[in-house]
């Protein structure tokens, strides 16, 4: 196996468990903020690393940046998603829960 | 949006040039590449171009401030990752969440909106409202140094924007 297939896959490896620990989070957290956290960073990161590594598999340099559009488009949504239900949870009087 | 919408016209002869440039790349990376579709592509990128001037008027903004900011960003955004999937993972689930008020020194508008944006992907970051005065942040945990961080983003877009923000003493 080539040295860019080995790293490939390490990192799409690497994005399934944030991936996972993103979903384990929306599981575990104890209210919709703390949720939200997890959802959105852990996605943002996860999505990256997969982006990354199906980017060295592309076969053309076009490909390479529909993966980064397809990258940017989910952080603007997932920034701005996330802000809403945050903004909408607090309009609601939802109370944040306290340690 | 006083304070980063002046000098239009300069800013129009600028900006028109760049999202051209922007939209032409987009159409090149949808196509693959294909030499015919241009056929098309050329009267869609000056449409898109044309709207896009319209939807959103131009504003300053600095190449150079985009650039530095990526890795900053990327750095960030990984830390932040790291720092919610050890959270979720590790048995005892280690969170103390809070609430804190951010007063802006950017002025409103787009600003404002891209920082809030931002924020939210940043480590231990939510932002949950943007006030008149103040961001208000949902933290994953208040005991870690949140301030310095806002502060640094917000640096940073102000950096994307060309502007400068404003001085501590004249924020009432």
């Amino acid at each position: 196996m080539a040295i860019d297939e080995v790293v490939s896959i390490l990192l799409l490896l690497a994005g399934a468990v944030f991936f996972f620990a993103g979903t384990l989070g929306l599981l575990r957290f104890p209210d919709i903020y703390t949720r939200l956290h997890a959802l959105t960073k852990a996605d943002n990161v996860g999505l990256g690393l997969m982006v990354a590594g199906l980017a060295l598999q592309a076969e053309s340099a076009a490909a390479v940046g529909k993966l980064m559009v397809i990258w940017l488009l989910v952080l603007l949504a997932g920034g701005s998603v996330a802000h809403l239900v945050a903004a909408a949870a607090r309009r609601r009087g939802i109370v944040p829960w306290k340690r | 949006m006083p304070g980063f919408r002046d000098s239009g016209e300069q800013r129009f002869v600028s900006f028109f040039p760049m999202r051209i440039l922007l939209f032409s790349l987009l159409w090149w990376i949808l196509t693959d590449g294909v030499m015919a579709s241009w056929l098309v592509g050329v009267p869609v990128v000056l449409l898109a171009t044309a709207v896009s001037m319209v939807l959103l008027p131009p504003f300053s903004g600095s190449l150079r401030g985009v650039v530095q900011f990526v890795p900053l960003f990327l750095w960030r955004s990984l830390r932040g990752g790291v720092d919610v999937a050890w959270r979720a993972l590790h048995p005892r689930r280690p969170l103390s969440p809070g609430f804190i008020k951010y007063r802006w020194h950017l002025p409103p508008g787009l600003p404002r909106v891209v920082m809030a944006d931002i924020i939210s992907l940043l480590p231990g970051t939510l932002s949950v409202e943007l006030g008149d005065h103040y961001l208000h942040v949902h933290l994953l945990d208040e005991q870690q140094d949140f301030l310095s961080e806002v502060g640094k983003v917000e640096q940073s877009v102000a950096a994307i924007f060309a502007i400068s923000l404003w001085p501590e003493r004249e924020i009432k």
